[in-house]
């Protein structure tokens, strides 16, 4: 069996996720606000408000409570002079193995949340599309980002 | 080597065709209000010729100011009126040639060029709408000595030509897909008649319509069916058999050269070096006469549209090893494709037999003579044991094959050294089982492009792994020959 990749992505990455999952379910909340105003105003079904209330509820305990912490223990990854290897997956786990003379460019990404925690998060990108590392400390993104682009350009391969 | 220098005046005619009919679509609406108002319209009958003339010599300009020539490595194309526009493209990043002749260009003996890059969209990078043909060879000629020759290809006489015969052109044309597109539609469109008719109950007429076969009278309405029908295969026979007409491949040293139309003569130059992988597709009509065809899967922009990708239309099945060892070497198979293991038939039945039998159950709910709909889960157990004994897959020193089936069965054919990422997944049902899907993603025009076979043995799954990566020698595999 082939070994797990060793490499864990940040610990603050589950307060960061906790975070965006909770304004994310504050901005899911507007819309049984919506339906309730609509119900009042035309008489629709009540019902429905609590449907979509208990819903949402539902979906918020799942991504901020369980998610995070989920995500983050399957969360891999391994950067070797051939290949990047990762691991992740909450249900549905998948490792991905990208071969180093394939990668076409890396970038690293701050959005205000991630800054907030001192994150980026990297992204490598292949001919056939794109693989994210979520969050990582700013050094290590840096670093990891310069290592790959270095290693990447051992090879120069056209497509 | 190679001067600036204009197009055939002929491409005047071209572009007022193009730009005229974006330009009427622009302006259809601002015409239909002008023509509706009783003051604009004397107004208008003044303009119009004024408009034309002036668009007229906007497209003689354009004409005028089209210029193309080669300088360095690169194909440079300056064009524009009011806003001047130069596109230079480097040979080696030009991905096919394509020279193609329509009617009007026939006539003249002219032919069009289009050179594609690897860049999104569906549009060529540079059209070249009229060329005479001597011009368009020797352009081609240069434009394809830039492009980068493969290594492992090696010999220089690796030349070969591949016809398609009459016999598979009408196999092709018969079987080919188009004809179910066609039967649906005929079928929307009965139930359309029926509705017209203001009779809801379609089974009801089924059945009335088989009591009068039944009792040998045909009705005239199912008549003109039969006949709209007939009439719609020989549409698409005769699209299949204009389209790929006079079908002809040859494999030159670092190219294939497709060329193909009855009407259109379409010609289109693939670079080896571009090829991704090879998909062969056996079709539930062709795979028990025993035909296959072969795609490939390429960079370029014309690979978008479903007929810009094949390979060869139709091939016997007998024949498939030795054209690919001649055209496309890189590609051929031999040896054993290795089966899933007997744990994962369990699931490829199950995903065939659930989603239909909930259909079944509501059929019969709600349809009258619903439960005939339980010949689906039927079906669906069929088709499951077949995707599960044809799924396969074989990894070799250069390369890997997945084999599966939806309904017709493809085969992929990927080298190791076009491998964009690999993947292992598993979903939690297949946990205990220790079974999980491979995918391979390759580049391809629409950016993704991932083969998957589901269901293998997670243990081999990490094997291929191990012995794809790094460990055993880099990802860009020796060159064998």
């Amino acid at each position: 069996m082939r070994d797990n990749p060793e490499q864990r992505i940040d610990a603050k990455a589950v307060p960061y996720w906790r975070w965006s999952a909770a304004i994310e379910s504050a901005f899911l909340l507007l819309i049984p606000t919506g339906y309730h105003w609509a119900q009042q105003h035309w008489h629709w079904p009540a019902w429905i408000t609590f449907v979509l209330l208990g819903a949402i509820l539902t979906y918020a305990v799942y991504a901020i409570v369980f998610k995070p912490i989920i995500t983050w223990r399957t969360w891999r990854y391994q950067v070797s002079e051939q290949e990047i290897d990762l691991l992740q997956g909450v249900f549905v786990k998948t490792r991905t193995l990208i071969p180093m003379v394939r990668v076409q460019h890396v970038d690293t990404e701050q959005g205000p949340l991630l800054r907030r925690f001192g994150l980026s998060s990297v992204t490598i990108s292949t001919a056939a599309g794109s693989h994210r590392i979520p969050a990582l400390a700013d050094e290590a993104a840096a670093l990891l980002r310069d290592q790959i682009s270095v290693l990447a350009r051992v090879v120069d391969e056209d497509v | 080597m190679y001067k600036p220098q204009r197009l055939h005046p002929l491409a005047i005619l071209e572009f007022i065709m193009r730009k005229g009919y974006s330009l009427v679509q622009a302006l259809l609406p601002l015409f239909i209000i002008a023509i509706a108002q009783e003051q604009f319209r004397q107004w208008l009958l003044l303009a119009l010729p004024l408009l034309l003339l002036l668009f007229l010599t906007y497209t003689i300009l354009y004409w005028l100011r089209y210029v193309f020539y080669i300088s360095g490595q690169e194909l440079r194309v300056e064009y524009g009126v009011l806003v001047r526009k130069k596109r230079y493209i480097p040979f080696e990043r030009i991905q096919t040639v394509q020279v193609s002749a329509g009617v009007l260009q026939r006539l003249l003996g002219l032919v069009k060029v289009q050179v594609e890059t690897a860049g999104t969209g569906n549009k060529a990078e540079f059209v070249l709408d009229a060329l005479t043909r001597a011009k368009a060879e020797e352009l081609q000629q240069i434009l394809q000595s830039g492009v980068k020759p493969v290594a492992e290809t090696g010999g220089e006489t690796a030349y070969s030509e591949h016809q398609l015969p009459t016999r598979s052109l009408l196999l092709l044309a018969t079987t080919s897909n188009s004809i179910g597109v066609v039967i649906s539609g005929m079928l929307v469109l009965i139930s359309q008649l029926d509705d017209f008719f203001g009779q809801l109950d379609v089974w009801g007429k089924v059945g009335a319509y088989a009591q009068h076969l039944a009792a040998g009278r045909m009705s005239s309405i199912i008549l003109a069916v039969l006949l709209l029908l007939l009439l719609a295969w020989l549409l698409s026979l005769g699209g299949t058999i204009i389209q790929f007409g006079g079908f002809k491949l040859r494999r030159e040293t670092s190219h294939i050269n497709i060329s193909r139309g009855v009407f259109q003569k379409q010609q289109i130059s693939i670079p080896l070096s571009r090829i991704q992988a090879v998909k062969v597709v056996e079709s539930l009509l062709r795979q028990p006469l025993g035909m296959v065809s072969i795609q490939v899967v390429s960079i370029s922009n014309t690979g978008t549209q479903s007929e810009g990708n094949v390979l060869f239309p139709l091939l016997p099945k007998s024949e498939l090893a030795g054209f690919l060892e001649k055209v496309a070497p890189e590609f051929n198979m031999s040896g054993e494709v290795q089966r899933l293991p007997a744990r994962s038939r369990r699931r490829y039945l199950l995903i065939n037999i659930i989603p239909t039998l909930i259909i079944a159950l509501l059929c019969t709910i709600y349809l009258p003579w619903g439960f005939s709909g339980f010949i689906l889960p039927l079906l669906g157990a069929v088709l499951g044991a077949r995707q599960y004994a044809d799924a396969g897959y074989q990894v070799t020193e250069d390369k890997i094959l997945l084999r599966s089936r939806c309904l017709g069965r493809v085969t992929m054919i990927i080298p190791r050294r076009r491998i964009q990422s690999l993947h292992v997944s598993q979903n939690p049902f297949q946990v205990r089982s220790h079974l999980s899907n491979l995918g391979v993603a390759v580049a391809s025009c629409n950016t993704a492009s991932t083969f998957k076979l589901k269901g293998m043995d997670k243990q081999k799954c990490s094997d291929i792994m191990n012995f794809l990566s790094g460990k055993r020698g880099p990802w860009t595999a020796p060159h064998s020959r």
